[in-house]
């Protein structure tokens, strides 16, 4: 689990192509022979490939080429695409509800990541050192993700927040009243935030991963120079574990921008749709409603691209940064 | 050494070529027919509703299948917004189900875009019976001379109201009330009982609208598919609900957002409410609170401009067995047994078989009484252009924003008219 290092790279063979020069260098027959057998290993390798290569072609590259030409047509899925040139993209730019839904979206990730990031974080700190019953903790910290992203989940969270239900119940015995959070404009985007700051599992299992790479005698070290707690965890462990953690802010940021069925699942109930006030509109439900219930597939194509260019901006955004944050052990040798 | 891994890399391009093959005849696999081959018909029927519904229609069709042997039903249910998403994928990808429950709103909007199976044949077969029906509901499914549904149950807007509380107030809820004494009434109720509110505040509500625009001689939509008022029009309509809204004699925004899925009336935060008298049924299992129906008020005391509509059964045009979809509706709206099994489900049965096979008990009994008494008002329905319930859903959306305090009156009306009228238009 030591993502982007030059090491771990040079043990990953690239498929197909070089292959072949590359094989058991020791024994090399005649050249003939050899690039025959090249051919056929090349040949193999695009063979077994060839379920992947279906898979990427007719799932995901075909659908974003006719989602790009779509994104440029005005198309209700019955009758046959219109070509209307950018007139989408710029009827986004005056579409007050898709301004509401990329600020609810920002909030969400720009709240939710870090907040989620720092919980597990924190809990795989915890986990680190050995103690009994580790494996059971670990697991136990795991389960919220692994379900998490199930509809149930968030079917759970509704019945917990809910007008009259268990939080709203246990809240007015301490005599602040708020009534059903998801209900409310100002309390349903927190409560959607902290269901994905609940998930931390995953992030969890990763630096948890990173932490057992850090060597142990840089501590020891630095315990005998007389650093404290503290300075221990800012001096070694966040620089080892930069990588992982850049990694795992690329991930959890990706993934926030996508958010769709929990927010659905939440407040989606009869013929409400972004929660009360809009205040749960995220990008991916006002995308949805857009194509498959106002029938303005062309309108949500030219969205998902918008989307996908926003979460390849912060990404590149992310990427320019990593120079002055991200310590790769290398770079030091 | 080379030679025992040249064959195994030999194995190995087979394995990989067999590999593909399978997957390839995969593929073709699944893009083949359907048919049976029993020489039995199978028909795919989905409709809205919650397992309740469920329990009723699945009891239907079991009867239907044991009537007509050589047909089988494969049966799909969701709640109302999912149903449609789904719909509308299916009905994109040419896989629509052979028939589905549909209502008034959509008839125009999948008309146009002609997935709509058109019954007239059917019936002028004998496959399906037109007659029977009360009101005049057989021409419910008529647009422009099609007949693209045939009606299960047929309801009526009404006004909910908790007796009890109005009692208190020394209000009474007569014929021929106006908007006036419903504001006044709801005034007097909030001011007799400090835990309810007068009335939910129902201005967001797209069916009440078009029957005040009704009594002032307009509607919400005109026959050439645009909305039939102005932003004068509805300001005037917002502004007043939101006028005793902040005299604190309507339901919050707030308190009715929190309050869903239940409607306010049912969540028991309001002693009065708008909507389909057939929700009596539902309000009746969320809330120990004894309600009654009474009449829409008017402007002129006299007219409620009020109408039937009703929910329906539609086929796809795309399907193979517009024969046997047509029996499954005939059996669905005229058979007695399923009128005895379904009651008011979905509203009051269309035909007069299925309405004297079903004795209503208790809240049906309230809600059969109510449609008798406005019988002898009932108007021909408003007509429903497509884009109907996209303008709908931004109508309730939109009013809600100003109700939470979140989008200004000016702001809320431009913001409704330019939704509606992009949704009309395409």
């Amino acid at each position: 689990m030591t993502p982007t290092t030059t090491r771990a790279a040079d043990g990953v063979r690239p498929p197909g192509g070089t292959a072949a020069g590359k094989a058991a260098p020791g024994t090399r027959p005649a050249p003939a022979a050899g690039r025959r057998r090249g051919r056929r290993e090349t040949l193999a390798g695009y063979l077994f490939l060839t379920p992947w290569c279906i898979g990427i072609l007719l799932l995901t590259l075909g659908p974003m080429l006719v989602s790009l030409y779509l994104a440029f047509t005005d198309y209700n899925l019955f009758d046959s695409p219109r070509w209307i040139g950018f007139k989408n993209f710029q009827d986004l730019f005056q579409d007050d509800r898709w301004w509401t839904s990329v600020q609810v979206t920002l909030k969400y990730v720009l709240i939710g990541t870090p907040l989620k990031l720092a919980a597990a974080l924190a809990v795989a700190l915890l986990l680190v050192k050995p103690r009994k019953g580790q494996g059971f903790y670990r697991s136990a910290f795991y389960a919220p993700s692994l379900i998490g992203a199930s509809v149930s989940i968030g079917i759970v969270w509704r019945a917990i927040f809910n007008d009259d239900a268990v939080v709203d119940k246990s809240m007015s015995l301490f005599g602040w009243d708020v009534g059903g959070w998801i209900g409310d404009p100002d309390w349903a985007l927190p409560t959607l935030t902290t269901l994905t700051v609940w998930q931390f599992g995953a992030p969890m299992v990763i630096f948890l991963a990173g932490l057992k790479q850090v060597p142990g005698e840089l501590y020891e070290a630095a315990e005998m120079d007389g650093a404290g707690r503290w300075r221990r965890f800012r001096s070694i462990t966040l620089p080892m574990i930069s990588p992982v953690l850049f990694f795992n802010l690329l991930l959890e940021l990706i993934h926030s921008f996508q958010v769709f069925t929990s927010a659905v699942v939440i407040a989606g109930s009869g013929t409400n749709t972004g929660g009360p006030g809009d205040s749960l509109l995220v990008y991916g439900w006002y995308l949805y409603e857009q194509g498959f219930r106002n029938l303005r597939m062309g309108y949500a194509a030219a969205m998902a691209w918008m989307l996908m260019l926003g979460i390849g901006l912060v990404t590149a955004v992310l990427f320019k940064t990593q120079r002055g944050w991200v310590h790769y052990e290398e770079d030091a040798r | 050494m080379g030679a025992g891994r040249w064959t195994a890399r030999a194995r190995g391009v087979r394995a990989a070529a067999a590999a593909a093959a399978v997957l390839g005849l995969l593929a073709t696999g699944c893009g083949g027919g359907s048919g049976s081959g029993d020489g039995k018909v199978t028909i795919r029927y989905s409709w809205w509703g919650a397992k309740d519904r469920a329990e009723l229609i699945q009891k239907t069709v079991k009867l239907f299948e044991k009537e007509h042997p050589n047909i089988k039903v494969k049966t799909d249910f969701s709640e109302y917004t999912d149903f449609w998403s789904k719909f509308n994928t299916q009905a994109a990808g040419g896989n629509a189900p052979d028939v589905f429950q549909n209502s008034y709103a959509f008839l125009r909007k999948y008309g146009d875009k002609n997935l709509l199976l058109d019954l007239n044949g059917q019936a002028d077969a004998g496959n399906l019976s037109l007659k029977g029906f009360r009101d005049g509901l057989e021409k419910a499914g008529d647009i422009d001379g099609k007949l693209l549904g045939v009606p299960v149950g047929a309801n009526t807007f009404a006004f909910f109201y908790n007796p009890d509380a109005f009692q208190k107030a020394g209000v009474t809820v007569k014929d021929g009330w106006t908007w006036d004494d419903f504001f006044a009434a709801a005034k007097k109720v909030r001011k007799s009982d400090g835990t309810l509110y007068g009335a939910s505040d129902n201005a967001n509500v797209m069916y009440l609208y078009d029957l005040y625009l009704r009594q002032n001689g307009k509607a919400f939509f005109t026959k050439d598919s645009k909305l039939g008022f102005t932003k004068d029009d509805l300001t005037e309509w917002w502004g007043r609900w939101q006028q005793h809204a902040k005299a604190d004699e309507l339901v919050p925004g707030k308190k009715s957002e929190q309050a869903k899925p239940k409607a306010s009336i049912s969540a028991d935060l309001s002693a009065s409410e708008f909507t389909w008298d057939n929700f009596l049924v539902r309000f009746a299992a969320e809330t120990k609170t004894t309600l009654d129906l009474g009449p829409v008020p008017t402007t002129d005391g006299k007219r409620t401009a009020q109408y039937l509509s009703s929910l329906m059964l539609s086929g796809s045009a795309r399907t193979h067995h517009p024969k046997e979809v047509a029996q499954f509706i005939d059996f669905m709206t005229h058979d007695p047994e399923v009128g005895k099994i379904m009651g008011y489900n979905r509203g009051i049965p269309a035909t007069t078989a299925q309405y004297d096979a079903y004795k209503p008990q208790g809240v049906d009994a309230k809600i059969a009484a109510y449609e008798k008494s406005v019988s002898a008002k009932l108007e021909p329905i408003t007509p429903h252009p497509a884009g109907a319930d996209v303008a709908e859903a931004a109508f309730l959306r939109i009013y809600t924003q100003v109700a939470l305090g979140q989008s200004s009156m000016g702001k809320a009306v431009d913001q409704f008219f330019s939704e509606a009228e992009s949704a009309l238009g395409s």
